[in-house]
């Protein structure tokens, strides 16, 4: 329950990271809110819970800045829901935001991982 | 996702809903697929979604442009919760209509009379007029042809300076003559006021003195329009005034009607279009010009007083017999400028102002109480939609959202009701002789006060239930107990405080109407010093129709002697006044052997009358005799003086024999006059000196007829006994006196009808208030009254409990509005006549009145109340 809680926090804090996710999982293909969310908990084995009070707010502004594109169309369950496709404007931010993230984490983890006064030679 | 956002904005709620509920749909699926039952599934389903109506809320903020459709959703829901309560909504906004539409219909009337005294000129807020000497309320034209031009070309101060003067003349030629108002202007006149041509051109420079055999006239535009059938080639012809052909050479715009506030210029002509007028033209010490200025950017109305005054000095110095008496110059403003109709009004309009602002004041109260009751009583509604999320904000939002809606729907048909009352100023002005052109007009300054106080008012209603809102504690509001608290108590103090105002404000409205009432039957019934009863006017047109000062003598003579021989006529007589009629002729005038001081004022007034004048009017003569049909051009100048002369230039002497220096000629004092009113029946007695007409005829010529019975059944017998002179003599203005001299209490009568309204709207508006809050508050009791019922108390002691309440309000709020109304009745001291400000008959009488109103007000909910069931009052929560 806590490890949830650190994460939620975590995603909420960067918002960009809940954009760069969602993008990230349309690149595997099309998909609708709840399978967005499902794909995200599956992936990151349970960790990541994302809320519908972030997501849906979150899908409908990356719209807006036309890095996705919306359909509705009819689920594989006869469902008809509307589906989300990544654009070629959102695989370039996509690839923007993965570089900056990397470069955070690097800056964190550098300063987190600090190894004690030993040379490698 | 573009679009207009009304139409996009529902099809994206409506998108999002389906998109949310497709969402619910598979999640339940695949819980359903993962063994769960059905129900199960969705509860489980709907909970980890979480609350769909804050995630389409949040959703939707990400849409951007959300603030059009949110007010749009928002006015939407004030009108729904309007309509909720009809009674409340259609009560508050008839109550602020009425309101707001009298403020308005005022205002227009100052708009059109004060605030636009010439229309059509430019920047009349440069442009001041000149008085000469002693300050008058309603004085003569105070300067001479050469002062005026001297003023015109040596003064450093004004970018131009006109002068007019206005006349009737009579327009011959034609089927029908006609009267119209003609003014003599300088050349300067149109072009300094800022006029353009409709038609043609108007005057040269070198046209103000050359005399021409056949002179020059503009005409006014609806003269234009109705005399001449706007005919286009009008320019250049020839028309006939006074028998004397002149050249149209142009016409003025529609709208303008000349330079004297509130009065209607026909046409123009030059200052001596047919140089026939040369003595007043040369000779410094005959007045007959008013003056207008229009001062240079930049300089104020002191500066330029001093520079006229300083000229005038030098003038003075330099002609110092021709300037006897006071010469200082002072100037006005135009909306204020004596000369024309605004003097009067400046004195009572802004009063009347004044009421209708209370009566707006007293209106927003009321509909403050009416709101804050309504509130009240949606307290739990309100309290709940708190707990379900909606902030304080929201909620204030909401009150002030719902005022607005009332105040704008209010304003909009104020404003519609204003187009008709800004012209009922004119019912006031009865049928007389002046060319009155007063009316309230709508313009965009309406318009905008409209709007301003439409919004001032929204504001004050919604603002207290605004900010109760505000505090409102949800969870204590929610808690069944609390319905049995009158609604918390700093609610019933709002509630009170607003009852107390309101008659705090009704009050003074109440006495000031009660003291306008009383003048207008003190004005009625008191003796003006002359008998109008019986006595029929009628004016001839003689000079102004062109007859030369030898055929009008002749003529005069034989009006007099028909005339006189009518039956039905006890007198007949000739004078060119008509007192009560707002007019007024002064001149200067001193004994004989006396010096006078350099600046002292000698006018009088005066005015030239016939023979059995006084008996006509059946004022007596207390020493010496009337005027004879012997006192004419071949006899020596004679005089009558009032009471008030006589006791100016003679004090304690004896008049008669003595003489006095009138406009020009040594006049012996042959009789004294008793004092009898001038203009105004509250006035401050002013020296008046009569002329006999057959030695200096008066430039109207007005008969006067004592009549037996009805003066107005002898109108046609008069007018033919005139026609049978001479058919073509205009014969205007046939009336009896009575009607003439209404003239002068119109401002009484102004004041009253609306001071009366505005009282009457106010005591409806307490009463209602008082009824209202003692009901409601009542109502809020019904469950202590029950109880109280229970213990013993017996039905006198319920109704005493709810009497004493509200007569306690009261009696606070008499209490405000008795120290308010003293302080306040001062202002209106002046307006007054035969009763004192604080008139305690009056004064005691409305106190009762309001009295009683809120004691029959408090005892209709303490009889209901009273009359309850305590078993089913008791139950009631």
């Amino acid at each position: 329950m806590s490890e949830k809680d650190t994460y939620k926090n975590r995603i909420e804090l960067l918002q960009g990271t809940l954009d760069m996710l969602i993008l990230q999982t349309l690149q595997w293909g099309p998909q609708h809110g709840y399978g967005i969310v499902q794909a995200l908990r599956l992936r990151s084995g349970d960790v990541l819970q994302v809320e519908t009070g972030s997501l849906y707010p979150a899908l409908h502004r990356l719209e807006r800045q036309s890095w996705v594109q919306s359909e509705w169309k009819q689920s594989e369950t006869k469902q008809r829901a509307r589906y989300y496709k990544i654009t070629a404007k959102g695989k370039k931010q996509l690839a923007s935001d993965l570089g900056r993230w990397e470069r955070i984490v690097e800056a964190i983890g550098s300063v987190m991982y600090v190894k004690p006064e030993e040379s490698e030679s | 996702m573009k679009g207009f956002p009304g139409f996009g904005f529902e099809r994206r709620k409506r998108e999002l809903q389906e998109e949310i509920e497709a969402h619910l749909q598979m999640a339940i699926a695949d819980r359903v697929a993962r063994g769960e039952t059905a129900e199960a599934a969705r509860q489980a389903a709907a909970r980890e979604f979480g609350n769909v109506a804050i995630v389409q809320d949040v959703t939707r903020d990400m849409w951007g442009q959300a603030w059009l459709e949110q007010l749009g959703r928002d006015v939407r829901f004030a009108l729904r919760q309007l309509r909720k309560s009809p009674g409340y909504s259609i009560t508050a906004m008839a109550m602020l209509t009425v309101a707001i539409c009298a403020n308005s219909t005022v205002f227009s009337w100052i708009d059109g009379t004060m605030l636009r005294p010439i229309p059509g000129a430019r920047e009349t807020g440069d442009l001041v007029s000149l008085q000469r000497g002693e300050r008058n309320f309603s004085p003569t034209p105070p300067f001479s042809y050469l002062d005026y031009r001297d003023l015109r070309e040596q003064n450093h101060t004004f970018t131009g300076i006109i002068a007019y003067h206005n006349d009737w003349i009579a327009l011959t030629g034609g089927a029908q003559p006609e009267r119209a108002y003609i003014a003599n202007v300088s050349a300067n006149y149109f072009d300094v006021l800022g006029i353009k041509p409709a038609l043609g051109r108007f005057f040269l420079a070198e046209e103000e003195t050359r005399p021409d055999a056949v002179p020059n006239v503009v005409l006014g535009y609806s003269l234009w329009k109705n005399r001449y059938a706007a005919d286009p080639a009008i320019v250049g012809k020839s028309i006939e005034i006074a028998r004397h052909p002149v050249t149209v050479i142009g016409v003025a715009p529609e709208g303008f009607v000349g330079a004297a506030p509130g009065l209607r210029d026909d046409l123009w002509v030059t200052l001596d279009p047919l140089g026939n007028d040369v003595f007043r033209m040369t000779h410094r010490e005959i007045v007959w010009l008013i003056v207008i200025g229009r001062l240079r950017p930049g300089v104020s109305r002191g500066l330029a007083a001093q520079d006229l005054d300083t000229q005038m000095r030098h003038i003075v110095a330099t002609y110092p017999d021709q300037h006897l008496g006071d010469n200082q110059i002072t100037l006005d403003p135009m909306w204020r400028s004596p000369f024309g109709a605004n003097g009067y009004m400046a004195a009572t309009l802004p009063i009347l102002l004044a009421f209708a602002a209370v009566v707006l004041l007293l209106t927003c109260a009321n509909v403050a109480t009416l709101t804050l009751v309504r509130f009240v009583s949606r307290r739990r509604e309100l309290a709940i939609r708190q707990s379900l999320g909606a902030n304080r904000m929201q909620l204030v939002w909401q009150m002030v959202l719902e005022g607005a809606v009332l105040s704008i729907v209010a304003g909009t048909m104020a404003l519609a009701l204003t187009v008709w009352t800004s012209k009922t100023f004119a019912w006031f002005f009865p049928a007389n002789s002046t060319p009155l052109a007063l009316n309230g007009t709508m313009d965009y300054k309406v318009v905008i006060g409209i709007a301003v106080s439409s919004l001032v008012a929204g504001m004050l209603c919604s603002a207290l239930p605004a900010w109760r809102s505000s505090h409102a504690p949800a969870i204590e509001v929610l808690k069944a107990e609390s319905a049995s608290v009158s609604g918390g108590s700093r609610n019933r103090k709002l509630l009170s405080g607003l009852v107390v105002a309101q008659i705090a404000l009704s009050l003074p409205l109440l006495i000031c109407s009660g003291l306008f009432l009383r003048t207008l039957r003190n004005l009625a019934a008191a003796n003006p010093g002359f008998q109008q009863d019986h006595i029929l006017t009628a004016s001839v047109g003689l000079n102004i129709a062109g007859y030369s000062n030898d055929e009008a003598r002749l003529i005069r003579h034989k009006i007099l002697d028909r005339v006189s021989a009518l039956p039905g006529v006890e007198v007949a007589t000739l004078t060119d006044w008509i007192p009560m009629t707002l007019i007024q002729k002064r001149t200067d005038a001193y004994p004989e052997g006396y010096v006078p001081h350099p600046h002292e004022s000698l006018l009088v007034e005066n005015a030239e009358v016939g023979p059995r004048y006084f008996e006509s009017l059946h004022i007596p003569i207390l020493e010496g005799r009337e005027f004879t049909q012997d006192d004419d051009q071949k006899t020596p100048d004679v005089i009558i003086v009032d009471q008030t002369a006589a006791r100016r230039f003679w004090p304690g002497q004896d008049p008669l024999g003595k003489r006095l220096r009138v406009a020009g000629s040594l006049s012996t004092v042959v009789g004294v006059a008793r004092i009898s009113t001038h203009t105004f029946v509250n006035e401050s007695p002013e020296p008046m000196v009569f002329i006999s007409y057959f030695q200096h005829p008066g430039f109207e010529t007005m008969v006067q007829v004592k009549t037996e019975g009805n003066p107005a059944d002898l109108t046609p017998a008069v007018e033919n006994a005139i026609h049978e002179i001479d058919a073509r003599l205009p014969v205007f203005d046939v009336r009896p006196m009575r009607a003439s001299t209404q003239m002068a209490s119109i401002f009484a009568v102004m004041e009253s009808t609306l001071a009366g309204m505005f009282a009457l709207i106010g005591l409806v508006l307490a009463a209602t208030g008082i009824y209202g809050v003692v009901t409601y508050r009542t109502q809020m009791r019904t469950h202590e009254i029950g109880i109280r019922m229970a213990l013993g108390a017996s039905r006198v002691d319920v109704l005493r409990l709810v009497l004493l309440q509200g007569l306690w309000l009261t009696g606070i709020g008499l209490a405000l509005g008795l120290a308010f109304a003293l302080g306040l009745t001062r202002f209106i001291a002046q307006l007054l006549y035969g009763i004192g400000a604080n008139d305690p008959v009056t004064v005691v009488s409305v106190v009762m009145l309001l009295g009683a109103m809120s004691l029959l007000a408090c005892y209709l909910p303490a009889h209901r109340a009273m009359r309850r069931n305590p078993v089913t009052a008791i139950r009631e929560l």
